[in-house]
């Protein structure tokens, strides 16, 4: 099959009872666009439409799907479907909110809440090497509330990386993207394949699919803590099982971070599941655990966090939470 | 609706009977409840009284003679009893309150739905097949998923016995929902307490339901799983259901996939077979019943806000 790309709906498109403002990404299972509802309000709506099956040519509202991969169109719809039960049920501040579900233009319609901020991707890449433990701390405890919640639902994640962890204006953390919640209704069909990230996927990604599980969603934590220190992902875990080349990153950053958080990273990211650990919880454990008299010697920065600005937003959000 | 129903309890060992057992059904829907009283928790057996009363007595009133939403139903049901057992516990000052486990199932059109907290299960068998069955909420279960126990090793460990959502506890339960599943012609549905399952293990309890005759199956299973429990037998009860309607107007042939069992002896097979059946399964009504579920829990969340 020859790539091609689908054309986004336009500017200005009526879609249900939304109206599209603008393309925010474009993936190989679906277009995300910001759109308004009736009321003005900013809402993202996912568009189900696999490039490798299902065709919309400039000036066309409908794709085209060749009659042979109907099939598969449909079957993909139901893993589209199953993103949206698994973030339907799920109420939390740290997971992205869906608030509306419908069919149109022979394809099917997720709408989520609009969320002002930008992904910690695009926050790693333009810090690059510069991001504070504080920071780090602050933003994963947070972002493991809401993966708790996932976990407490018996839902796994399987696509955490920096590119669907969402910061919001005021810094709290967003999970975005569930597209790869259950993917193991997808690993049959070879037209549309498991989704992983390399880099931040677990070892069992690759081999043996029935040991995932929590912590597996606690591996890509770590490489996402870990891409946050070094500015990219580390090496993919299926290389890492033939020739470990990943620094460990309590040897790697050694002075410039805790090396309790650096030694937390570590842990996450053992190829060994049952060596990570095995619960959010515990990992949230670990990372409330900051003896900050311990930096002394270290070479960084943000030693006094009342003068930054980060340290500040800290005291007064716990000041307003009450903690 | 047609249908055979059978419910039995028994006290085993034990001195009282805490579990509860009840059935209900209007023309076009009908309720089925098991509710198993926490034996540590003081009076345990009114906890479990009060569950099952609160759900049949509300489901006579909504089901005239259908529910508007069975879901709705279940999670009104379940919570608000958690509440009436709390208020009796607050009403006469008892420190440590009665506690029940709860499984509730509703069908309706052909479908089931249902709903648990706790340890007391449901199973939904199709040609000889599991095709759903209710996770415990329990530490033992917890120890399974994450890999670290199997199940013979459960039967025996010493605290099988604890769960960690029910109703009347201090913290508000855990309830967990089923898909919408429909049901077809031969389909047996069964709910229990930890006094059946407990002590016969899933593969045996199966074993002596592959007769699936409601009738005949639970007085079976009872007598083997009082045997099996011995000295310290706890209470069993049980209400199991054979279903002999078909859901929609299918054609034929799309029936014979439908039974196709969901279990892991065909997912071994996949990557290697032709999957299309199950895609062809995948149809409009499919695609319409998915989105109303999505928004239906959508709304569900919304209205609570």
């Amino acid at each position: 099959m020859p790539p091609q790309v689908n054309c986004a709906l336009p500017a200005g498109f009526e879609l249900d009872q939304y109206r599209i403002h603008s393309q925010l990404s474009l993936g190989g299972f679906s277009i995300v666009y910001l759109a308004h509802d009736r009321d003005g309000t900013p809402v993202a709506i996912k568009e189900y439409l696999p490039n490798a099956l299902a065709l919309r040519e400039e000036g066309h509202t409908k794709p085209t799907i060749p009659e042979e991969y109907l099939p598969a169109f449909r079957y993909g719809m139901k893993c589209f479907f199953e993103e949206g039960r698994a973030l339907a049920g799920l109420n939390h501040p740290n997971i992205v909110r869906v608030l509306n579900f419908f069919r149109a233009n022979e394809t099917v319609y997720m709408v989520m809440q609009y969320e002002r901020g930008r992904t910690l991707q695009d926050y790693i890449t333009k810090r690059r090497g510069e991001i504070r433990e504080s920071f780090i701390r602050y933003v994963f405890t947070r972002l493991l509330n809401g993966l708790r919640e996932v976990h407490a639902h018996k839902l796994l994640h399987l696509d955490l990386k920096p590119s669907n962890i969402y910061l919001r204006n005021n810094g709290s953390p967003v999970l975005i993207d569930f597209g790869a919640a259950r993917t193991t209704l997808m690993a049959d069909t070879p037209m549309l394949k498991p989704m992983y990230t390399p880099g931040f996927a677990a070892p069992e990604h690759y081999r043996n699919r029935d040991l995932l599980g929590p912590w597996s969603d606690i591996y890509s934590v770590g490489a996402s803590m870990y891409a946050c220190l070094s500015g990219g992902p580390p090496q993919a875990a299926d290389q890492r099982l033939e020739n470990d080349s990943v620094i460990r990153a309590a040897e790697r950053w050694i002075g410039q971070y805790s090396p309790q958080l650096l030694e937390t990273i570590d842990w996450c990211m053992e190829l060994n599941h049952l060596k990570r650990p095995q619960s959010v919880f515990a990992l949230q454990k670990a990372l409330a655990t900051w003896d900050r008299n311990e930096e002394s010697g270290m070479a960084a920065p943000a030693a006094n966090p009342e003068n930054n600005w980060l340290g500040r937003m800290r005291a007064r959000l716990s000041a307003l939470v009450g903690k | 609706m047609r249908f055979t129903i059978f419910q039995e309890s028994r006290v085993g060992r034990r001195k009282s009977n805490q579990d509860r057992m009840a059935y209900s059904y209007s023309r076009d829907a009908l309720l089925m409840v098991v509710a198993d009283g926490m034996g540590g928790h003081l009076q345990g057996e009114v906890a479990a009284q009060i569950a099952v009363q609160y759900l049949v007595e509300s489901f006579q009133r909504e089901a005239k003679p259908r529910l508007n939403d069975p879901f709705l139903f279940l999670s009104r049901g379940l919570t608000n009893a958690h509440c009436a057992i709390l208020d009796y516990a607050d009403e006469r000052d008892i420190e440590d309150g009665p506690r029940t486990t709860c499984v509730a199932c509703v069908i309706q059109d052909s479908v089931a739905y249902w709903a648990h907290a706790g340890d007391s299960r449901l199973y939904v068998l199709r040609a000889g097949h599991v095709m759903a069955q209710t996770r415990d909420h329990s530490r033992v279960q917890r120890m399974i998923d994450r890999g670290l126990l199997d199940e013979d090793g459960a039967m025996t460990h010493p605290h099988r016995n604890r769960i960690y959502s029910c109703l009347g506890g201090p913290i508000a339960p855990q309830i967990e929902y089923s898909r919408k599943t429909p049901l077809l012609a031969g389909d047996t549905i069964f709910l229990c307490s930890d006094g059946v399952w407990g002590p016969l293990g899933n593969e045996t309890l199966l074993k002596l339901f592959d007769d699936t005759q409601v009738m005949q199956a639970v007085p079976r299973v009872m007598d083997h799983a009082e045997t099996a429990g011995g000295d310290t037998c706890d209470n069993l009860t049980m209400i199991a259901l054979n279903w002999h309607d078909s859901y929609a107007e299918e054609p034929r042939g799309s029936v014979t996939t439908k039974t196709l069992p969901l279990d892991r002896h065909t997912t071994v097979l996949e990557g290697f077979g032709d999957r299309v059946p199950s895609r062809e399964d995948w149809d409009e009504s499919a695609i319409e019943a998915a989105i109303s579920e999505i928004n239906s829990a959508i709304n569900k969340y919304s209205k609570g806000q």
